[in-house]
């Protein structure tokens, strides 16, 4: 009796590491190639989206602003990577600081980013491998041509997601994260203002005022 | 020992001189590197920026295998080998690159990275006049580079200095051309110039030592956190409309 109880438990045992655990070993490779697949995918239909809407050069530059902001929105997780640039001053920001933060650095990043973006864009893009980091990242790996130099640069581009919702949290152009340098760039303006975000704030008005008014 | 900690530790630490070096080498910069470049940038037909470009390279080859060798990396010191034999042959005196076209790319090494790969830690940021930036580590690694170079032995035994002089004023003016739109435009987009080179220079040691394998470790911000659900409901909105 008490053998057979034995078995049974051992045999539930079994039951119990063959449902729960294997799929653990099991289901993720398939469910990461997936979303790797996916997430190059995303890559190739943004790089082909920014060379329809970006690249033709008798559109004026206002109106590749206003594109470029759409797409921007649409592919990179702006507040993620505005938070992440941020740093432990996060935290420390009221809430009005962290809401009119995020407002001046998604327009710091379409105003510094859309020529950067078109000049890219309209260049060779080649999709080299894509590697999965965990079950949420996932880096594209990429070669860009660019015109201008003989060399193409590689860019990576940190995909996150989230089912079927992907977003950019980060792009590397050899070896240099835009969100690390971000941060390090913040995180000293910071510093120097007595470690007050309002002084960042002020600093990025600036900033994006004469980016705006500068206007290629 | 390149941990996350370790490079905002390079980061934060610094000489206080830095800034001040920093903008003494800007103002050189401005002055000569820089014109100099975007004359030999809009004057030179590509063509032959790719020969001078080509050549600079193999020049470097001696340097790089003496790297490959004390880092351990034999497959990429046979490249090396290999690839100085054919482009200074075939490729008439290392003008032509014809070991990239052959698939055998090229890959740069100094003494700095070997340091970093035997475990020597690269010590606080610092900018050095006229060289620019740079840390204990780095520096130490230049003046070895310098010395084991058989280019500068030959020239300092035939009384040919001035072939030093060139060689390095035509590596600085092609480099400083390959970078010109790049550091135009982080120039003009950076709130703290200083703050966003120091933090390119680290990044790009840290990617070169580890010879372009980027860790999966890297530090990036993630999505799914509290601002996540609104750009989620965009985005829902957006395939949607598709």
């Amino acid at each position: 009796m008490l053998d057979h109880n034995r078995t049974q438990a051992a045999l539930k045992g079994l039951v119990f590491i063959f449902v729960l655990i294997l799929p653990l070993g099991l289901a993720p490779p398939s469910v990461a190639a997936e979303t790797q697949e996916m997430a190059g995918s995303f890559i190739r239909s943004l790089a082909d989206q920014a060379i329809k809407s970006l690249t033709q050069k008798d559109t004026p530059r206002d109106v590749k602003i206003k594109r470029f902001r759409t797409l921007f929105n649409d592919s990179f997780a702006v507040r993620s990577i505005g938070r992440f640039v941020l740093g432990r001053s996060w935290r420390k920001a009221s809430k009005e600081e962290q809401t009119e933060y995020l407002k001046l650095f998604e327009d710091l990043m379409v105003v510094s980013y859309v020529d950067r973006f078109s000049r890219y864009a309209g260049d060779v893009l080649v999709i080299t491998r894509t590697r999965a980091e965990n079950p949420r990242n996932t880096t594209v790996f990429t070669k860009v041509k660019t015109s201008s130099t003989g060399k193409p640069a590689k860019v990576l581009w940190r995909v996150g997601s989230r089912g079927k919702i992907m977003k950019i949290v980060d792009v590397i152009v050899e070896g240099v994260s835009m969100s690390q340098t971000l941060r390090s760039e913040f995180s000293s303006i910071v510093r120097q203002k007595g470690g007050k975000v309002s002084g960042l704030i002020e600093e990025l008005r600036k900033k994006t005022k004469s980016l705006k008014a500068s206007g290629q | 020992m390149f941990c996350r900690k370790g490079m905002f530790l390079g980061a934060w630490v610094g000489f206080p001189a830095n800034r001040a070096v920093f903008a003494v080498n800007r103002g050189l910069d401005a002055a000569f590197l820089k014109p100099v470049a975007m004359a030999y940038r809009d004057m030179t037909p590509q063509f032959f920026q790719d020969r001078i470009n080509d050549a600079l390279d193999n020049l470097r080859a001696p340097v790089i295998l003496f790297n490959d060798v004390l880092q351990g990396e034999l497959e990429r010191a046979v490249a090396t080998v290999i690839r100085f034999l054919i482009n200074s042959s075939l490729g008439l005196l290392g003008l032509n690159d014809i070991a990239t076209d052959m698939g055998i790319e090229g890959h740069d090494e100094d003494f700095g990275q070997t340091l970093a790969v035997w475990g020597i830690p690269e010590g606080p940021y610092v900018v050095l006049p006229l060289f620019g930036p740079s840390n204990p580590r780095d520096a130490i690694g230049m003046v070895v580079d310098f010395l084991i170079d058989p280019f500068n032995t030959w020239a300092g035994n035939t009384d040919r200095n001035y072939a030093v002089y060139s060689r390095s004023a035509a590596r600085a003016v092609d480099l400083r051309a390959t970078h010109l739109e790049t550091l135009n435009e982080l120039e003009k987009s950076s709130l703290d110039f200083y703050a966003s080179i120091r933090s390119l220079y680290l990044q790009r040691r840290i990617n070169e030592i580890s010879n372009g394998d980027p860790s999966a470790n890297w530090p990036a911000p993630g999505i799914g956190q509290g601002p996540y659900r609104e750009t989620k409901l965009k985005t829902q909105e957006a395939f949607r409309t598709q």
